[in-house]
């Protein structure tokens, strides 16, 4: 035990990476000398540790020393590079001045996205996040609302997930297309821009979505209809307004404006009549009203007709009328 | 040389007497010198209290240094009683309250530390949240008895929501120094309290 701690202790000294067991003669090696397994093995190493092993370990020290320190500036210099990398791109600093807002500026922005403004001068778009992303989250908080309201089940999913997919998505995926559409269109426009304008644009969204779900009309949407036409018109024609006062041509404006109002208003058209048009349906069917047809129930009562079976479940009827024939009762 | 051999000297099967005479002398010691149970676990009843009262009167100012330390002892036990007051309504959805808890206070994180200067911890965001709950511990027990969707639901909701929003945008303004933003900050957490709100209407 003491002569390996003396070959540890040189070992450090001498900052070698291989301890040569060949050069050490302790009490432990003499009594697996001893033993019928490891003696062959002992001695061979004795011998190599002797006399032609000396060409032969020191080369392999030397290999295996140099495939360490390949090793270790491998991993340095990824690690640097991975640093680098996060302290330039993952610095949540980069967003800060995007929320540095007060609330007098968020309601200003709010009133005014809803109010168009002449193409001529070059109208002004603040770089700014916070008011976008409350949007957004009201939106989700909405829609939530508005499902929990119409007892949505979603399958393979959650209300909330399907709320926070489809709004990020729209956010990000349009403001995406009109970044590209308006860089071939050689519009003046940043991309942080794109995204405040279409984020307060979705306030109209909140609006119509808030003011349909909290007032039910009867099975007609003209309501809805009178909504969308208004207040996301206005929306979409403050967003187009922005957008056309920093474009120049006919054909670009014509495509930008055409892209931002069809994404703008199918949006809202699609919001309403995936998760609020159950709400018409409960309530039809509440009150004893065939809102949606069905074909099943037409097509058995027709084919029973044909093939006689009416006369006995008319008699089954007869003999125990409150015994309703399975295949003649609707199903909700 | 050192105490450890004394524990364990002696052979495997006969231990060394002297390995339990010694650190029974010493343990007496070190019992009596041990900090409470309630100390060791961080649990202060005291700053419990005084946080609990500066949510349910949300406009007394509160200090600055009131979240400082942050406990979650106080946030776990308003979210089981969230949770049991919704099971007496035959809602069983601890799972949701711990989905959107997890949601919210991740939203929260980010903007908070966006918006202010000095960044502001996890810890003190799971803090602030839970102990903001309280007022809708109350509309869930409240609505065993009556319910919620009726004109009086929708005007207690509002309130307790309000309530909610109010007192944590206090919270967060006094310990980060934002007065002139408490709107700002209060809105979202309407948002993440309306959504529990749903969980206890609905």
């Amino acid at each position: 035990m003491e002569n390996l701690k003396e070959i540890t202790l040189t070992h450090c000294t001498k900052q070698s990476a291989v301890i040569d067991l060949g050069d050490v003669e302790t009490e432990e090696f003499k009594v697996l000398n001893e033993s019928d397994y490891e003696s062959d093995e002992v001695a061979s190493r004795k011998d190599k540790g002797g006399g032609g092993g000396q060409s032969g370990s020191p080369y392999e020290a030397a290999k295996q020393s140099m495939t360490e320190n390949m090793t270790k500036m491998m991993w340095q210099a990824g690690t640097q590079q991975a640093r680098k990398a996060w302290s330039l791109y993952g610095n949540i600093d980069i967003l800060r001045p995007y929320f540095d807002v007060e609330p007098h500026e968020v309601r200003t922005r709010l009133f005014q996205s809803f109010i168009p403004k002449p193409i001529k001068d070059r109208q002004k778009i603040h770089k700014e996040l916070y008011g976008p992303v409350m949007v957004i989250f009201t939106l989700i908080a909405l829609l939530l609302f508005q499902m929990k309201a119409a007892e949505h089940k979603v399958e393979e999913g959650t209300l909330m997930g399907t709320a926070f997919g489809v709004c990020f998505t729209y956010w990000l995926g349009a403001a995406g297309l009109m970044w590209f559409l308006c860089f071939v269109c050689n519009t003046r426009i940043s991309a942080v821009q794109i995204l405040s304008l279409l984020g307060y644009g979705l306030s109209s969204h909140c609006v119509v979505i808030l003011l349909g779900t909290v007032i039910h009309t009867s099975h007609d949407h003209i309501f809805f209809y009178c909504l969308w036409a208004i207040i996301g018109g206005l929306s979409t024609l403050r967003m187009v307004s922005v957008v056309l006062s920093r474009t120049q041509g006919h054909r670009q404006r014509l495509i930008l404006s055409g892209v931002l109002t069809t994404l703008h208003l199918l949006f809202l058209l699609y919001l309403h009549f995936a998760y609020h048009q159950i709400v018409e349906d409960l309530s039809g069917v509440f009150d004893d009203k065939d809102v949606v047809p069905n074909p099943v129930k037409d097509n058995v009562h027709d084919s029973l007709v044909d093939n006689n079976i009416m006369g006995n479940s008319s008699v089954i009827e007869q003999d125990h009328p409150d015994v309703a024939h399975p295949l003649l009762t609707s199903s909700n | 040389m050192n105490p450890s051999p004394n524990m364990y000297t002696g052979s495997i099967m006969t231990p060394d007497s002297n390995a339990f005479t010694s650190p029974s002398t010493t343990g007496e010691d070190d019992y009596e010198n041990e900090p409470p149970l309630l100390e060791e676990l961080g649990i202060n009843f005291d700053h419990i209290r005084q946080k609990t009262m500066a949510v349910l009167n949300p406009f007394k100012s509160a200090d600055h240094d009131i979240m400082q330390d942050t406990d979650l002892a106080g946030p776990l036990v308003f979210c089981l009683a969230f949770g049991g007051s919704l099971m007496l309504c035959g809602k069983l959805h601890f799972g949701y309250i711990y989905g959107i808890g997890v949601l919210g206070c991740i939203a929260m994180y980010g903007l908070l530390n966006l918006m202010s200067i000095t960044g502001v911890s996890a810890g003190c965001i799971i803090s602030v949240l839970g102990y903001c709950l309280l007022p809708m511990v109350i509309l869930s027990f409240s609505a065993v008895l009556l319910s919620l969707k009726g004109i009086a639901g929708i005007v207690l909701t509002s309130t307790t929501v309000l309530w909610c929003s109010a007192s944590s945008s206090k919270l967060f303004v006094s310990a980060l120094s934002m007065e002139n933003q408490q709107l700002l900050v209060a809105y979202p957490c309407a948002l993440v309290y309306g959504v529990f709100a749903l969980l206890t209407v609905f």
